[in-house]
């Protein structure tokens, strides 16, 4: 149904500076896909969505809808985004009409439909999202979950082919989430394409039918929810799904700042709500002072796998190809750690604390 | 019933303004007299210059003979110093004053012409000279100057041609006996002695009445051949302008009220009552207040109709991508906001369009125009500017063409938001539009006027022109509370 190929877009600032937000997007969607777009914050996942139906209009590409280019000069955008309804982060409901007047508006007046139609229509799409007991009232008296849920039926009136959501929960207090994600869930089995932006992990892993994982303004990642959430082929997919949290520092030489190194372990510990920010701190003196005050560089890594809950301290030693602790060092390391992993890597020897 | 609520209003008004009379009379004996006293006279009259080198005195300058009494009959002056005529006994006896001293210096007076006009002046003396020979000189100076004229029903009326080229007379007088209007003809010793002028030059005349400034503007600009309206020759003035023959001397004459006038003592309510009749039944003088309603309307509407299209213009080119329509439409604003109203008016008249033939009306049309369409511009932007741009985007992404999406979606939210602003802006220039008796347009405001420089009577003019201001915004505010009843949108 769309084919997308080659897809960039690059912003020009005003001072003349520019940034690429879309590097080179790729991909096939079919009619009837539910796909959730997942990846880190700002790589582009909703500017994709967003050029999909050209509120964001491509730097370079092609977009092809139904075999159509929909880029070409003089294609009737409004009829594309008519088969295409969006669902915003922030609701945009037209704050200047009731509920029912928003539903029935853009049927009313582009698909010509009589009043009485599109009114018996939005009283039965209300219904099916659960409001149609606001139907008389203005979107300024609702909640952020019933405003979403209003714009999902809005769309859904222009009886589109496909959906674009952009982030529909990002904008919503945590008690709201559910209900509209409950809306979107009933509605991906009825057989609508659907795109969906979301930060939602587990909705998305249970919904969809195929996973965009987007990194850097390409997609990573491309596969089936378990694919992608249970054998990650990408590391960046990987630490993705798996919320991995990571601090590094170099240390080039003896003269290495170790308190820059405290204040950040314990800034990651209070950001990701560890306890075990002072025994790191003790383990990675006694290791750097003690057993590997030999070997300079190295890179010291501490991550934390948040669905796991595991954290780890990890001393990498380029060029190195056995591993510098002495047994002695190994029985004083031992008591104090779950685990102790010393394992060669492509570009040297690694020393892992399991912690 | 509701005739009475009016008498009763002005009743009060009247009360509150004669708090101020006086019971003495002012003895005056001579010139020197004057001394330690409050002259009110016309400012820039020869009164003010004869005066104005005494430091023993304390002169105050008056626009207009009617403001001037103003300050006499409410104690804010001690004196009036005028000419004989405007002030004849019939005046006197009406407002409760009486002359108490004649002046020493009398002036002579005539017409006065663009400096190098040597056909006019020329024509005017023959004129002149025609009918002093004729003997219709001396009937004109005797019935206009010996008061008879009060008591008539018409006035003496000489026809003039209709046809061809006419001799625009800026007239600053609307006082009798010289020049005053009644109906919709203009009667008094310098009209006659004008119509009388017009026949034989064969052209019709063309009189409007200006402001003493702008009357003199007009002259120099060409957009009047004559300034009437007992104009004095001083050597100042001849070298700027040139006269034609005297006609007459008027004699300087102080006044001051007398205490045993009848208007004194004559009740308050009929005095009200007296002073309704005489200020709008009398000659049908409402028809001024009408017809000046009906140009401050019209003014109006063309104004706000075509400086809220022109405030398109200028929004659209202030959020333009191009530097240099941002720019324009910067200095546009920058420029309307840096130059009071009145000033815009007289340049756009006497300067820009002052060879254009376009009639004052549309001038001021424009320079009203200009001035709503910046504060417009202002309106616009702060209105759109509230719709948040997701609105745009929900009316895209449902299928709205851009302009769809404008019209239907953040448009009537615009308005919702700007028509507050917009009311109050049409308000403020609906009555911004009382300077164009500037440029002698009568408007409602310069109605009054008129009417004041007849009647000497201050209230009761400014008392319906005010009422009809009032109604006017009162109808407007009306309307756009109509606008922004809620419709449904479907």
């Amino acid at each position: 149904m769309i084919s997308v190929s080659h897809l960039s877009k690059t912003y020009q600032n005003a001072d003349g500076s520019s940034l690429t937000v879309l590097k080179d997007i790729n991909c096939e969607i079919q009619r009837g896909e539910v796909i959730s777009i997942i990846g880190p914050s700002g790589t582009g996942k909703s500017t994709f969505l967003r050029a999909l139906n050209l509120l964001d209009p491509p730097t370079s590409g092609s977009i092809l809808v139904d075999g159509e280019d929909i880029l070409a000069k003089g294609y009737p955008v409004h009829k594309l985004r008519q088969k295409m309804g969006m669902v915003f982060q922030s609701f945009n409901l037209f704050e200047h009409m009731t509920v029912l007047e928003n539903v029935m508006y853009a049927p009313v007046k582009i698909l010509q439909e009589s009043k009485e139609q599109a009114h018996e229509e939005a009283l039965v799409l209300l219904k099916k999202v659960g409001l149609v007991e606001k139907a008389d009232v203005y979107p300024s008296s609702l909640s952020g979950g019933q405003k979403q849920r209003v714009a999902i039926a809005r769309a859904l009136a222009m009886h589109p082919e496909a959906i674009l959501f952009d982030e529909p929960t990002s904008a919503l207090d945590p008690t709201m989430v559910g209900e509209v994600l409950s809306v979107i869930r009933q509605l991906a089995k009825s057989g609508l394409t659907m795109l969906i932006v979301t930060h939602e992990m587990r909705f998305a892993r249970d919904v969809s039918t195929r996973i965009f994982f987007m990194n850097e303004g390409v997609i990573y990642e491309d596969g089936t929810p378990e694919q992608i959430f249970e054998h990650p082929v990408h590391s960046a997919t990987k630490s993705f799904v798996q919320r991995i949290q990571k601090l590094v520092f170099k240390i080039e030489s003896d003269d290495f700042d170790y308190l820059q190194i405290h204040t950040g372990i314990n800034q990651f510990c209070l950001k990701y709500n560890l306890t075990v920010g002072e025994h790191a701190y003790s383990l990675i003196k006694e290791v750097l002072f003690t057993h590997m005050r030999t070997i300079r560089p190295l890179t010291l890594r501490m991550t934390h796998t948040e669905l796991s809950g595991v954290t780890t301290v990890d001393f990498m030693v380029e060029n190195l190809d056995h591993s510098p602790l002495t047994d002695a060092a190994r029985a004083s390391l031992r008591p104090q750690v779950k685990d102790l992993i010393e394992e060669p890597t492509k570009r040297g020897f690694r020393i892992k604390l399991i912690i | 019933m509701r005739t009475k609520w009016i008498y009763l209003l002005f009743t009060a008004c009247m009360l509150w303004s004669c708090g101020g009379n006086e019971e003495q009379t002012l003895v005056l004996n001579s010139e020197a007299d004057l001394a330690g006293l409050r002259i009110a006279t016309q400012s820039g009259s020869c009164y003010d210059v004869e005066l104005s080198p005494r430091t023993d005195i304390e002169l105050q300058r008056f626009n207009t003979l009617s403001d001037a009494l103003q300050a006499l009959l409410h104690g804010n002056a001690d004196v009036l110093l005028n000419d004989e005529t405007a002030l004849n006994a019939y005046v006197c006896r009406e407002q409760g004053i009486k002359p108490v001293l004649r002046g020493e210096k009398a002036y002579p007076t005539s017409f006065m012409f663009q400096k190098d006009d040597k056909v006019l002046p020329a024509a005017f003396n023959n004129t002149l000279a025609r009918l002093k020979a004729e003997g219709t000189y001396d009937q004109i100076i005797d019935y206009w100057l010996k008061d008879r004229y009060i008591d008539a029903d018409t006035f003496p009326f000489i026809p003039v041609p209709t046809e061809g080229q006419p001799i625009r007379v800026a007239s600053v007088c609307a006082t009798a006996p010289l020049s005053f209007a009644s109906g919709n003809e203009w009667y008094g010793l310098e009209i006659d002695l004008l119509r009388q002028f017009a026949n034989d030059l064969n052209r019709p005349l063309d009189i409007k009445f200006y402001d003493v400034t702008a009357a003199i503007m007009s002259l120099k600009t060409g957009k009047a051949d004559l300034l009437s309206g007992g104009v004095f020759i001083t050597p100042e003035r001849q070298e700027e302008f040139s006269f034609g023959e005297p006609y007459y001397a008027f004699h300087s004459t102080y006044f001051a009220l007398d205490p045993d006038s009848e208007n004194s003592k004559s009740g308050l309510a009929a005095r009200s009552k007296k002073a309704v009749h005489k200020n709008l039944l009398a000659e049908n003088r409402w028809q001024f207040i009408t017809d000046g309603l009906l140009l401050t309307l019209i003014i109006s509407f063309f104004a706000i109709l075509f400086g809220s299209l022109l405030g398109i213009v200028v929004y659209r080119m202030g959020e333009s991508r191009l530097h240099w329509a941002r720019s324009i439409a910067k200095i546009y604003n920058g420029f309307i906001a840096g130059i009071p109203e009145l000033v815009l008016l007289l340049v756009l008249f006497y300067v820009v369009f002052a060879k254009s033939g376009l009639s004052a009306e549309v001038v001021a049309i424009i320079a009203f125009a200009m001035y709503f369409a910046s504060s417009a511009a202002d309106i616009y932007k702060t209105a759109l500017d509230a719709v948040p741009h997701g609105q745009t985007e929900a009316g895209l992404a449902l299928g709205f063409t851009r302009v769809q999406a404008f019209f239907h979606i953040v448009f009537p939210q615009a308005v919702k938001r700007g028509l507050p602003l917009y009311k109050g802006l049409c308000i403020s220039t609906l009555k911004a539009t009382s300077i164009v008796g500037y440029i002698a347009i009568q408007d409602l405001t310069r109605a009054g006027d008129l009417i004041r420089s007849r009647t000497f009577d201050a209230l009761v003019p400014l008392l319906a022109v005010t009422v009809l201001y009032f109604l006017l915004v009162w109808l407007l505010a009306a309307l756009f509370n109509l606008a922004t009843k809620k419709k449904n949108v479907l």
